[in-house]
């Protein structure tokens, strides 16, 4: 079986490699039975990959202790599930997981563009498979997944295996790498096109129109694996944190950050024909972030939690970086001239302007971000000594920068495009910051003194009142025009312009999300040492030990407090936070026990036994309006759904086209 | 009998582990110090919220901290003493000084630069040549330029 898994990998690089020649070399010479060999040949490395990962899947659930991925990331007592997913928790498995939705993606590309496009599908096809080609390298040379243990000479196997990570034994955990890699992988589809529209110098935004989709769903996977990420974080690390700045989450974060200032300024581009060339470098520049996360998950060039095994890994990704970056770059600054703008800026005050601003704050974001997690081995390279770039430093970074961010996010839709007059400005503009102003006065008038807090509940304020204005003043239009009630035009005015209503949604949620992230400026945690009647006070919640239990199963060994908790005396509900202890690592876990509310968490952790092992320590935190982080999250994930869907009225944007070049100008411009 | 034997020892094993010292932890003094301190087990979390159950670098610098603080120390003190035994990198954050402020200010500067980029972008295209320009043909203007036609040719 390991056998034909390694035989389908090694055939499947020979099969990539030929497809990236084949494509090439059809479109040069104009050979059509080259490149549809090329197209073939990408089908055929679709099967063979997911032949390597049916054959691993199944050494897994099967329990095929001989192979030494599956001794080392699976066990007998692991459910079924957890056995399935052990396929990406190691380096090798997740190697070949992202071979594998690579392998899938350029299959459906492939084939969905088998009759149009036809200029840069080739192109298309040979980008998707030089990475493709390059990962199943990573497959067959650097980690194969298919290795046996040995010893001597013959095959060995061990009774049983070392398990799954019991941190990663949760379900978000199950579902945040596959979403962030359909994330990491997807991208590489719009840059791929983008390349081939460069190359051949296609005219038009047909490479944004025919990647619009495949960018937002990536977006989406990328943001949904980060999200549930932060989900596991919090549910499962028990310190009840979300996002500790940890240069694996970081890795994840960049290309997000650079995914969503390229889906705003494509919008220039679609419809003003402007900042062409950065969409270009917009595009390139995730796809590479994306290769460098995956780089920095598996180098160790970084110390993460998160991190695999170091491996000599490290130095195939640069040199992949290298060369794919110095490639894009020459490609970019050869045809720049194709890359021309075709409209000029009427006013700074103007949509097009706040787009470009955006896109600075998300990329001066994305930067800090950066430079923060590798300032640690710029230090090292430069004093010697290796230092630790933690939370405090990106928050104090990250929250300046998040609040502009928000800030742009209700000013945009307040432009109009073109142009925007002082009148109008001011008109927009009232209502929108007397709603920003009545919360702040009074959380002000409440003693709430935090300068970010109360910025940040205003922006939020501004934001919602702008989006909300956005869809009465569309709906009561349609509702006076139609007779409908709000409601109905609401739904009817989003499905006439998806895209623009559904954007509208995304920020809506973006809003709930920093509601959330402004509720830990007031969390309060206490830690005490309690035995069976104690009582823990924190804020208005008592909480009193009713019992401490103890137990085990096949998987693992508990510990317990069942613990009741109570408001001025008013009964909440019996919360039971655990501690485990997994056999087969001997690694502990947390589990949590959360009440969650809109307006606070009550998330007590069970942190241990005492010196003594007569008390339980009991760790117990007040998390306010963390709610609305996930609230958030499934606001922005409707919003981009809602985004995907088709117009109900196909809207056509005139473009201003250039005819020719007036006074003077004129001969310069030739 | 043996599996009743291993299944004990695996008990044993568990409350032993599980019955970690969590006791300087109680104290919010030493939680306090402990979220300046990087925890240098390789979690990336900070003294006070490292989970590592036992961590061989985390139980045993809380203990210090409560020492230390038992003994009348202050909080600087505490800190001093452990950048003197680790170095800086048991520090949450990069220090203010030398080398280091390049990490404080790199990320306004690169912000600031930006600034100046997009400035110098919104100029370039606001004193872009006056350009003679024509509504591209869209499918709406095209069927009304296609109904004129058709109306002209069947005009008499």
């Amino acid at each position: 079986m390991e056998n034909v898994g390694s035989l389908a990998l090694i055939l499947g690089l020979c099969l990539a490699a030929y497809s990236v020649v084949a494509s090439v070399a059809g479109a040069v010479r104009k050979k059509p039975f080259l490149i549809k060999s090329g197209e073939r040949a990408a089908y055929a490395v679709w099967f063979l990959v997911t032949v390597a990962s049916a054959l691993l899947v199944y050494a897994l659930v099967a329990g095929d202790f001989r192979l030494a991925y599956v001794a080392g990331h699976s066990n007998r007592a692991m459910p079924a599930f957890l056995k399935f997913a052990a396929w990406w928790g190691g380096q090798e498995g997740s190697l070949l997981f992202w071979s594998f939705i690579l392998a899938s993606y350029s299959a459906v590309v492939v084939f969905t563009n088998r009759r149009k496009h036809r200029r840069i599908m080739p192109y298309v096809t040979a980008v998707l498979m030089t990475t493709q080609a390059f990962f199943l390298l990573l497959n067959t040379i650097v980690a194969p997944p298919f290795q046996v243990l040995a010893v001597g000479q013959g095959v060995t196997s061990v009774p049983d295996g070392r398990g799954l990570n019991p941190l990663l034994q949760y379900w978000a955990m199950i579902i945040h790498p596959p979403m962030l890699y359909l994330g990491y992988v997807g991208f590489v589809v719009p840059f791929a096109f983008a390349i081939g529209s460069l190359i051949t110098r296609e005219p038009g935004d047909a490479w944004i129109h025919t990647t619009r989709r495949w960018s937002l769903v990536t977006w989406l996977f990328q943001g949904a694996g980060i999200l549930l990420g932060a989900a596991w974080a919090y549910a499962v690390l028990g310190w009840g944190g979300y996002w500790g700045w940890d240069p694996v989450e970081n890795a994840s974060l960049l290309p997000w950050l650079t995914g969503t200032a390229f889906l705003h300024s494509v919008m220039m581009q679609e419809k003003k024909g402007m900042m062409k060339v950065w969409n270009m470098v917009l595009i390139s520049a995730t796809f590479f972030l994306c290769i460098f996360g995956t780089f920095l998950t598996r180098s160790g060039v970084v110390s993460s939690v998160h991190a695999f095994a170091q491996s000599p890994i490290g130095k195939y990704f640069v040199t992949f970086l290298a060369l794919g970056i110095a490639a894009t770059v020459y490609l970019i600054l050869d045809r720049l001239d194709y890359l021309k703008t075709e409209a000029r800026l009427e006013s700074v005050i103007s949509r097009e302007s706040s787009f470009m601003f955006n896109n600075l704050i998300l990329l001066g974001s994305c930067f800090a971000v950066l430079w923060g997690t590798l300032f640690p081995v710029l230090s090292e390279a430069v004093t010697g000594e290796k230092i630790s770039v933690g939370a405090p430093f990106f928050n104090r970074i990250n929250i300046p920068i998040g609040l502009f961010l928000l800030f742009l996010t209700g000013v945009g839709p307040l432009f109009a495009w073109r142009r925007t007059s002082w009148e109008s400005l001011k008109r927009n503009f009232a209502w929108p910051i007397a709603a920003a102003v009545v919360p702040v006065a009074a959380l002000l008038l409440g003693g709430v003194r935090n300068a970010y807090a109360l910025m940040s509940f205003g922006l939020c304020m501004f934001v919602a009142w702008t989006i909300a204005a956005e869809f009465f003043k569309g709906s009561r239009a349609i509702s006076a025009k139609s007779g409908r009630n709000l409601l109905a035009s609401m739904v009817e005015l989003t499905h006439r312009n998806t895209r623009r209503y559904g954007g509208y949604i995304v920020h809506m949620g973006i809003v709930f999300m920093f509601i959330g992230f402004t509720g830990a400026a007031f969390n309060r945690d206490t830690t005490a040492e309690v035995n069976i009647g104690d009582t823990i006070r924190l804020g208005h919640y008592e909480l009193r030990v009713a019992d401490l239990q103890q137990g085990e199963n096949d998987n693992y060994v508990w510990h317990r407090a069942v613990i009741e908790a109570s408001k001025a005396g008013e009964p909440l509900g019996v919360l039971q936070p655990e501690r485990r202890l997994y056999k087969a690592s001997e690694q502990g876990t947390s589990e949590v026990s959360i009440r969650r509310r809109l307006n606070e968490d009550l998330y007590l952790n069970y942190a241990g036994m005492s010196d003594d092992n007569k008390r339980a320590v009991v760790q117990a935190y007040v998390f306010p309006l963390v709610g609305w982080i996930w609230i958030g999250s499934i606001t922005l994930f409707l919003g981009t759904l809602v985004c995907l869907v088709p117009n109900k009225v196909r809207l056509e944007y005139p473009r201003t086209e250039i005819v020719g070049v007036a006074g003077p100008y004129a001969a310069v411009d030739k | 009998m043996r599996r009743l034997t291993n299944s004990l020892a695996i008990l044993l094993l568990a409350i032993a582990c599980l019955g970690q010292s969590g006791s300087p932890l109680a104290s919010e003094h030493v939680r306090r110090i402990g979220n300046q301190l990087m925890c240098l087990c390789g979690c990336g979390s900070t003294l006070t919220s490292c989970n590592m159950l036992h961590c061989h670098f985390a139980d045993p610098a809380r203990a210090r901290i409560a020492e230390m603080l038992a003994a009348g120390k202050t909080d600087t003190e505490i800190i001093d003493s452990f950048v003197q035994q680790h170095g800086k990198r048991i520090l949450l954050q990069p220090p203010k000084e030398g080398f280091y402020l390049v990490g404080w200010i790199m990320p306004f500067v690169g912000l600031a630069l930006g600034l100046l980029v997009v400035w110098k972008v919104v100029q370039y295209f606001r004193r872009r040549p006056a350009v003679a320009t024509r509504l591209a043909e869209d499918a709406v203007l095209r069927k009304y330029r296609e109904r004129i036609d058709s109306d002209l040719e069947t005009m008499e």
